[in-house]
């Protein structure tokens, strides 16, 4: 029973994060429907920056980690600044390839300034394990799943409310009755991939704190896809159920297939999920379901 | 259209044939000269260089089949590689099966493996095929390390030398010669392939499948052959990569991040054209040897530079290569290459 509590508390926050890291795919989906197939890679790239800030340069936690933000938000304009306003109006098989070649870049930039192979951030919450019940979580599962929950509640408002987020919905549904109506599209683009590669930025530190720095923190990136394709990739609703979904299946099968199938399984399981949503449900639990005119 | 001045169709043969004028046919014989003496005047080390040249041209071909002709992307074809290498290896090694049986049931396997991951093309593509892909790169590579009583797991298999009759492939010039022979088949096959009707088909489906459809052609069978085809070079080239190139496997040979660079090779070469995969693997290939010879040189020269150099500079630069070219020239090489032929056709006069 404990077993069974621990691995349902973990999982679901594990899901949390991965759903944020989805929420930063689904934000340029919606928007400009490119499909960043780097996310695994921002994930890394900011995560090592972060520790470059906090152990490298030995800054505190409070400057530390807005510059992170503030770096996320550079990258993020300068993709698409760069890469993907050039390729407006491309074929969707170019704006899938670019996201790989950028995949490719920042994997090796990574390898370039942070030749070391797996690194440790400095404890960014406390450290005493939390009694639930018969089960004992670690505290920084529980702040990771919290700043989850607060970030994505934000960011729901902000789309409902804000100026900037009402652009962005419109700018998803439909790019040329938008820029009829005098909204700047291409700043709307330049948003969107800010805000998802901050969210992929605060996604990989809660990930890193927990599980440290490694080359995995790729395969997490490429987990949260698993996500999207599960809740659905124009869903923000979606992400945020599907990544609890996702986090307690790789716990729940972690915990109780190793015995039977053998140690790794946890890390296949999402990849096996997708093939099995793609082949019964493949737009999704809330995505929708395109109808293709010739 | 672009022929020679001079050149005309007078019959359909004549119209379907891939060498036009006796200048075509002496570049290309003196090509082929070329090419199956470079053991000649080549050392081990170039000539290892070539065949790996050779084995990703068989696997980038592959995937141009798919990727450049029917229009599916596949991002895990270094996993049906994988797939492929691992059928002949086991074969081979474990039940002693002859080479050539092996490099064949390499091609089916991949070839199978392929359709079994393209199922869902059929219902979806562009982004939803590329995360079905990957997710299959990463489940045939997880299969294959912990598979261990079979495949070796983690510690990897060794790999008996080809051999075909009694003949074993051990020098570095007698492997050339296998793979540079399979190469050609497998281009001369290429090129045949997309003037026939499942070319065509192919080249109806990647531009719009569903106008296809309607025009009679059968979106199933037809995606799931592009799949089997591709797959199946794919699985040859692996096979090829593990008797004739490492004699060793590993899943770390086949990672995502080759299937990544292998898509980066159709792109820069050319997507749907025959010569495009030779010049992008050549290109790329000889690229990553010029990184490997410049940068101890770079490092030696600024010791300021950090220890990642090295490994850092490669993806950087191929990542940015592959970005470059779909900016500036989404058509690739084999484009520009067109481009040089007809000005040289018409030279001294522009036009």
């Amino acid at each position: 029973m404990a077993e069974l509590l621990q691995y349902t508390i973990t999982g679901l926050a594990v899901g949390m994060v991965y759903a944020l890291i989805a929420l930063g795919f689904a934000l340029i989906w919606k928007s400009s429907s490119v499909a960043n197939l780097a996310l695994g890679q921002l994930v890394l790239i900011s995560s090592w920056f972060t520790y470059g800030m906090l152990v490298q340069a030995k800054f505190p936690f409070w400057i530390g980690l807005p510059l992170t933000i503030l770096f996320a938000m550079f990258l993020g304009w300068a993709i698409e600044r760069f890469t993907l306003r050039p390729l407006i109006a491309q074929p969707i098989l170019a704006l899938i390839t670019v996201t790989l070649g950028i995949a490719y870049f920042l994997e090796g930039v990574a390898t370039f300034v942070w030749p070391i192979s797996v690194a440790a951030l400095p404890r960014l919450f406390p450290q005493q394990p939390i009694h639930i019940g018969p089960a004992v979580v670690s505290q920084e599962y529980l702040w990771a799943a919290v700043i989850s929950l607060v970030l994505f509640g934000a960011l729901s408002l902000f789309f409902k409310y804000h100026k900037m987020g009402i652009a962005m919905r419109a700018t998803a549904d439909d790019q040329l009755a938008v820029q009829a109506c005098a909204i700047p599209v291409t700043s709307v683009f330049s948003v969107s991939w800010i805000f998802a590669c901050v969210v992929a930025a605060i996604g990989g530190v809660l990930v890193s704190s927990i599980g440290g720095i490694t080359y995995g923190l790729v395969e997490t990136g490429l987990k949260s896809f698993s996500v999207v394709i599960l809740g659905g990739l124009d869903s923000f609703i979606g992400c945020m159920v599907a990544g609890p979904i996702i986090g307690l299946c790789e716990n729940f099968g972690g915990g109780y297939l190793t015995p039977i199938i053998g140690p790794g399984i946890k890390d296949i399981i999402p990849f096996i999920i997708i093939i099995i949503v793609m082949i019964i449900k493949p737009y999704g639990l809330f995505g929708e379901t395109r109808i293709e005119r010739i | 259209m672009d022929l020679p001045s001079g050149t005309r169709n007078y019959d359909y043969a004549t119209d379907m044939a891939v060498m036009r004028t006796k200048t075509h046919w002496a570049f290309f014989i003196g090509f082929l000269i070329l090419l199956f003496t470079a053991p000649l005047y080549l050392g081990n080390y170039w000539l290892g260089v070539l065949n790996l040249i050779g084995i990703t041209v068989i696997s980038v071909t592959g995937l141009n089949i798919l990727l450049g002709y029917c229009g599916q992307l596949s991002i895990g074809h270094a996993g049906f590689m994988a797939a492929g290498a691992y059928t002949s290896a086991i074969l081979t090694a474990t039940y002693h099966w002859p080479f050539l049986l092996g490099l064949l049931c390499a091609g089916l396997s991949a070839g199978i493996i392929g359709i079994i991951f393209g199922l869902p093309s059929v219902r979806v593509k562009g982004f939803y095929l590329a995360i079905t892909t990957i997710a299959a790169q990463f489940i045939i590579i997880w299969v294959i390390n912990h598979w261990t009583n079979v495949t070796g797991g983690f510690t990897g298999m060794n790999v008996p030398s080809a051999s075909i009759f009694g003949f074993v492939f051990k020098s570095e010039a007698s492997k050339y010669f296998l793979i540079m022979a399979v190469t050609a088949l497998c281009i001369f096959f290429t090129k045949n392939l997309a003037r026939t009707k499942v070319g065509r088909a192919f080249i109806a489906v990647r531009d719009n499948d569903l106008a296809a459809e309607v025009m009679g052609i059968n979106l199933l069978y037809y995606k799931l052959l592009a799949f089997f085809i591709g797959c199946f070079l794919a699985g040859i080239a692996g096979s090829l990569y593990a008797h004739c190139y490492t004699g060793f496997l590993n899943g770390e040979n086949f990672t995502l991040t080759d299937s990544i660079l292998y898509i980066g090779m159709v792109i820069i070469g050319g997507l749907g054209t025959t010569i495009g995969p030779i010049f992008g693997v050549v290109v790329i290939r000889l690229l990553q040897q010029g990184i490997t010879f410049m940068s101890p040189l770079v490092e030696k020269a600024i010791p300021a530079l950090s220890s990642g150099f090295t490994l850092g500079l490669g993806p950087m630069v191929f990542g940015l290569v592959i970005i470059l070219f779909l900016i500036l020239e989404p058509r690739g090489l084999a484009h520009r290459w067109t481009l040089f032929k007809a000005a040289y056709r018409l030279w001294p006069f522009s036009y």
